[in-house]
């Protein structure tokens, strides 16, 4: 038995371990100046969601969240960067730094903010069910929900305000670890699916809008306006 | 009580030999990493040997501080080594005397008076270096007091022998997120504090460009020796906090005995050997960031530091 | 099985549409066809359950009480005249060698009409939110179908938005999962949602809902996240603005109000005041947008929001005002649609959207004039129209429920936007003309297009079949009061 009881604590650190990482990945989408380096820290996040999924079915028995584990590494750290990095044309990831409305420092300090007040709303909502194996889940992912809105919201290229929205997703498939273990895998194939189409849908608008105004820098696009 | 106060005095001797040797061992690897040939992993040794055989000049313009200095800066880490596991897992004779912070504040006086000797002579490039460290230091101090922080919040204590001991009991609480983050953190900092390639070029020659080297360019002969000497031995006993105290006690003596001691001598060494190895990685594979980007720099380092506190709160 | 039918129609003249011929008219021929053959099963099934049928399909998976079918309905129908709309605009609208792009922009209103009608027959809530997000990716592409600059930013916004909401109510849809595992459920059904509401830890199910509502209020474009509505429909073809526009009015406050049921006793006061505050900002905000736009499809894309925020103030506040809302989605529905029908003519014939260019648009189109200001009349709920009738109904319905303040500012806000609208429309119309050019002809599709939606309005207007009234009863009583 102590044995056991080892190796379920040592899950559980990891499992630690990897939600620390995840919330590291959405500071890093914050933060990065490259629009490669955003996708790469993406593709970082997701593994982190995957690897809560496989050490979170490893605590609870529950098979299906391996199978989950395995779609999130074969989509979201495959095939969606690859297919942003392919859809959006060479030059839309040229190596060149992202703009912000915001510097960096004050983003990271709003971003840290965000993550706190995650804290503050996960608690209550863990207290109203007793007995639920909650853990780090719940704050971690509601933080990268939230952090997540506010990337897309300060960065003003194309790129790394859908790589915001989808870690929006990831986020909130993070805490679905904890809080909705159960849901059939049919649900989790088609929420992966689609996931797959907001990247490829975003990625053609990306390249159209390159092609046709000469640039990714989507906060520049203010023709439509109320006069 | 004199077998402790013998080892705490072989700590002080450990630092002063192989400091020279780490800044050797990193010269060396960073030019191999870099397909060079490296100079001579002895070189730092051959240079204060040939340093002190100089003679030394000073600006007549120049007050005493710019005399007390290199002594300063040459003594402060030894004071550092009596307080911190060098090689062993049990505190010592003289560890009573200060905390990590305690010795934080030690080396924070070094770097004053560094600050204060390069602005002495009226040499324009010490200035602008003292000026530029300043900031950094300014941005770097308030990471290192988190990390201190980070680390009495998960250890409970500030004092290095308890926290040490914390990341390994249970040995699952190495992979704790909050030792973790505050690993990379940390490590962050030793670049940034040691003057390393993101943040400044410690082989750059243009003193325009320069951040900390430019602060020492008016020493020459025993001068510029200590100096050398001192900043390898800072250099040293950050990395001494970083392996041992921070990452895991493994490998230092938990035994009393003189042969214990002396075994775990190779064992860190290595250690921090593999520690450097990761530095130079770092430093081979960044580029330099232009002066107003040692903000974003640093400002990450704060923003992993303070995550580890928060998914310390968050834990169950 | 009629259920999986009615999804399928759609997506089988897709496949149709997307096949490779030289006759340009096919794509548009069968997009018609399937989605009037979709209609005629929404009303079949729409006429079951009036009589207090719950259907299923698909061992469960699909599953349609009244509520569901009444917004199928209004959904089929407002596919079928906007395919039939889009067989003129396309002609018009592409170059003779671009059959590319008109089966493509077929596929795509299929495919989207789909994602539209698989929503309310859907069971389980967790697929529920799939098709809703499903129904803004595929979408996104008919936006951007004048392929410019604007067009782009418009889909881009759009996109960008609108999928932030979706992932924010996705974290709601998993709450509400959580919460029904607390309280003992084991369907993620709305069915089997109501059947544990009692014991739902309420805590969760208030912020999942809060969750959804800022989530799918996104894509409702209720008043403080409606940003990108404008800009979308004033890029958009008409028929796709005119789909979009039943979609934001029906679909989406169909997901939130199916949330009302699961508050049980006194707390489902709390939830309706949230819904009337929001549906309240945005009557509000819209009304007083209306009053400065300088585009006609800007002008009914304030009208929409103002729409979206009565229905959900009138369920909101509960009693009597919960079939208003129910009528009111309906009836708005089928105007809304005439309306942008009748505005995509007017600037088809003018080749402007600006509202002072249009200027005189009854001298040199008199039908075309006579359809706007019908349109005008039809969607700001002018009487004979059946929106006069509905919006009557929440106020009555909300007095009686002694909900005087919000009945009140209603009522202000519904009198603000009448008068913004009709002002500008009756300039359009009335006007003298600003410049003199070529009318073309009316093309036979589009007057087909704008008799087709008129009837129903007119007609509800006038008359409520018994049919009708049991069905919207039905639907206002799975509100739960």
């Amino acid at each position: 038995m102590p044995d056991l009881h080892q190796t379920l604590s040592l899950a559980n650190e990891l499992n630690l371990l990897a939600a620390g990482l995840f919330l590291l990945g959405s500071f890093g989408l914050i933060a990065t100046r490259q629009v490669l380096d955003c996708v790469a820290v993406f593709a970082w996040q997701s593994l982190m969601l995957a690897a809560s999924a496989a050490l979170v079915a490893h605590e609870t028995h529950l098979g299906h969240l391996y199978v989950v584990a395995g779609i999130t590494i074969a989509t979201k750290t495959l095939l969606i960067p690859w297919l942003l990095t392919r859809t959006s044309s060479e030059r839309v990831v040229a190596r060149r730094e992202i703009s912000q409305t915001l510097n960096v420092p004050t983003s990271l300090l709003i971003g840290l903010g965000l993550a706190a007040c995650a804290y503050f709303l996960a608690a209550p909502l863990e207290a109203t069910a007793p007995g639920a194996r909650i853990g780090v889940n719940l704050p971690i992912g509601l933080a990268t929900l939230l952090m997540g809105a506010f990337t897309v919201t300060v960065r003003r290229e194309a790129l790394p305000q859908v790589l915001g929205i989808l870690s929006m997703e990831n986020g909130a498939f993070f805490a679905g670890l904890a809080i909705a273990s159960g849901l059939p895998l049919f649900a989790e194939l088609a929420a992966a699916f689609d996931v797959l189409i907001i990247a490829l849908v975003m990625g053609l608008l990306t390249r159209k809008l390159h092609e046709r105004t000469g640039s990714t820098a989507v906060a520049d696009l203010t023709e439509l306006r109320e006069e | 009580m004199t077998l402790s106060i013998l080892f705490n005095l072989l700590q002080v001797l450990v630092v002063l030999v192989f400091a020279p040797l780490m800044v050797g061992i990193n010269g060396w690897l960073r030019e191999r990493i870099q397909a060079k040939r490296g100079p001579h992993i002895l070189q730092p040794y051959f240079d204060l040997w040939k340093l002190f055989h100089k003679d030394e000049r000073i600006s007549e313009h120049s007050t005493w501080i710019f005399r007390v200095t290199p002594y300063v800066v040459f003594v402060t880490p030894l004071f550092v080594a009596l307080l911190i596991p060098v090689l062993t897992s049990y505190p010592l004779f003289f560890a009573f005397m200060g905390d990590m912070l305690g010795g934080g504040f030690i080396l924070a006086l070094g770097g004053f008076f560094l600050t204060l000797a390069a602005i002495d002579t009226g040499n324009p490039y010490g200035p602008m270096g003292a000026s530029r460290t300043r900031m950094v230091g300014f941005l770097s101090e308030p990471v290192f007091m988190i990390v201190f922080f980070t680390v009495s919040v998960v250890a409970g204590s500030t004092i290095p022998y308890i926290v040490q001991q914390r990341w390994i009991h249970p040995l699952s609480s190495f992979f704790d997120p909050a030792h973790v983050l505050l690993l990379i953190a940390f490590f962050m900092l030793i670049v940034a504090e040691t003057g390393r390639l993101p943040v400044d070029n410690p082989s750059g020659h243009f003193e325009l460009a320069m951040i900390d080297e430019s602060k020492t360019l008016e020493y020459s002969g025993k001068g510029a020796a200590l100096m050398k000497w001192g900043g390898a031995m800072k250099f040293f006993v950050l990395m001494t906090i970083f392996v041992n105290v921070l990452v895991a006690p493994w490998g230092l003596a938990s035994t009393r005995s003189l042969g214990a001691v002396l075994t775990a001598l190779p064992l860190v060494l290595a250690k921090m050997a593999a520690c450097i190895l990761a530095l130079v990685g770092v430093e081979s594979s960044f580029a330099k960031l232009r002066l107003f980007r040692i903000t974003e720099f640093l400002g990450a380092a704060f923003v992993v530091c303070v995550a580890a506190l928060l998914i310390r709160l968050m834990e169950p | 099985m009629i259920l999986l039918l009615i999804i399928l129609l759609p997506l089988a003249a897709a496949i149709l549409s997307f096949w490779p011929s030289h006759r340009r008219s096919i794509p548009g021929v069968v997009t018609v066809g399937a989605t009037g053959a979709s209609v005629v099963l929404a009303l079949d099934v729409a006429a079951r359950c009036a009589s207090g049928v719950i259907m299923t399909g698909l061992s469960g998976a699909l599953w349609c009480d009244a509520f569901g079918a009444l917004v199928l309905v209004v959904c089929a129908f407002a596919g079928f005249t906007a395919a039939l709309f889009s067989i003129g605009f396309t002609r018009r609208a592409t170059h003779p060698m671009e059959s590319l792009r008109v089966r493509r922009y077929f596929v795509r209103l299929d495919v989207f009409l789909a994602s539209v009608l698989v929503v309310p027959v859907l069971a389980n809530v967790a697929f529920v939110w799939i098709a809703v997000a499903l129904t803004t990716l595929l979408s996104v592409f008919l936006v951007s179908f004048n392929r410019n600059a604007p067009a782009l930013e418009a889909a881009w916004k759009y996109a960008v938005l609108t999928s932030m909401g979706a992932a924010l109510a996705l974290f709601g849809v998993l709450l509400l999962h959580w919460s029904m595992r607390a309280g003992g459920g084991h369907t993620f059904t709305w069915a089997g949602l109501n059947a544990v509401a009692k014991t739902l830890p309420l805590t969760l199910v208030k912020v999942s809902f809060l969750f959804m509502l800022v989530g799918y209020g996104t894509k409702a474009a209720l008043v403080p996240f409606h940003a990108w509505l404008p800009d979308v429909y004033s890029q958009a073809p008409a028929a796709v603005g005119a789909l979009l526009s039943v979609l934001e009015t029906t679909v989406l406050p169909y997901v939130l109000l199916r949330m009302l049921p699961l508050f049980p006793g006194a707390s489902v006061r709390w939830a309706g005041s949230w819904l009337m505050v929001f549906g309240l900002l945005s009557a509000g905000g819209a009304a007083l947008l209306l009053i400065q736009v300088k585009d006609l499809k800007r002008l009914f894309a304030y009208s929409t929001i103002e729409n979206a925020g009565i229905i959900l103030a009138a369920a909101g506040m509960g009693g009597a005002a919960g079939y208003g809302a129910m009528y009111q989605l309906m009836a708005h529905a089928l105007a809304k649609p005439f309306g942008f029908f009748a505005a995509g003519t007017a600037i088809f014939f003018l080749g402007t959207g600006q509202l002072k260019a249009m200027q005189g648009l009854g001298r040199r189109s008199p039908w075309a004039g006579a359809a706007l200001l019908a349109g005008g009349l039809a969607v700001t709920g002018a009487p004979p129209f059946a929106l006069f009738l509905s919006e009557l109904s929440i106020l009555a319905g909300g007095a009686a429920a002694h909900r005087l303040v919000p009945v009140a500012l209603l009522t202000l806000f519904m009198v603000m936007a009448f008068s913004a609208v009709l002002y500008h429309i009756v300039r359009i119309v009335f006007g003298e003309p600003t410049g003199e050019g070529p009318v073309p002809s009316f093309p036979k599709t589009f007057a087909l297009t704008l008799a087709i939606s008129l009837a129903p309005v007119l007609v509800l207007g006038m008359s409520l079949p018994a049919g009708v009234q049991q069905l919207m009863r039905l639907a206002a009583a799975t509100l739960g009061r």
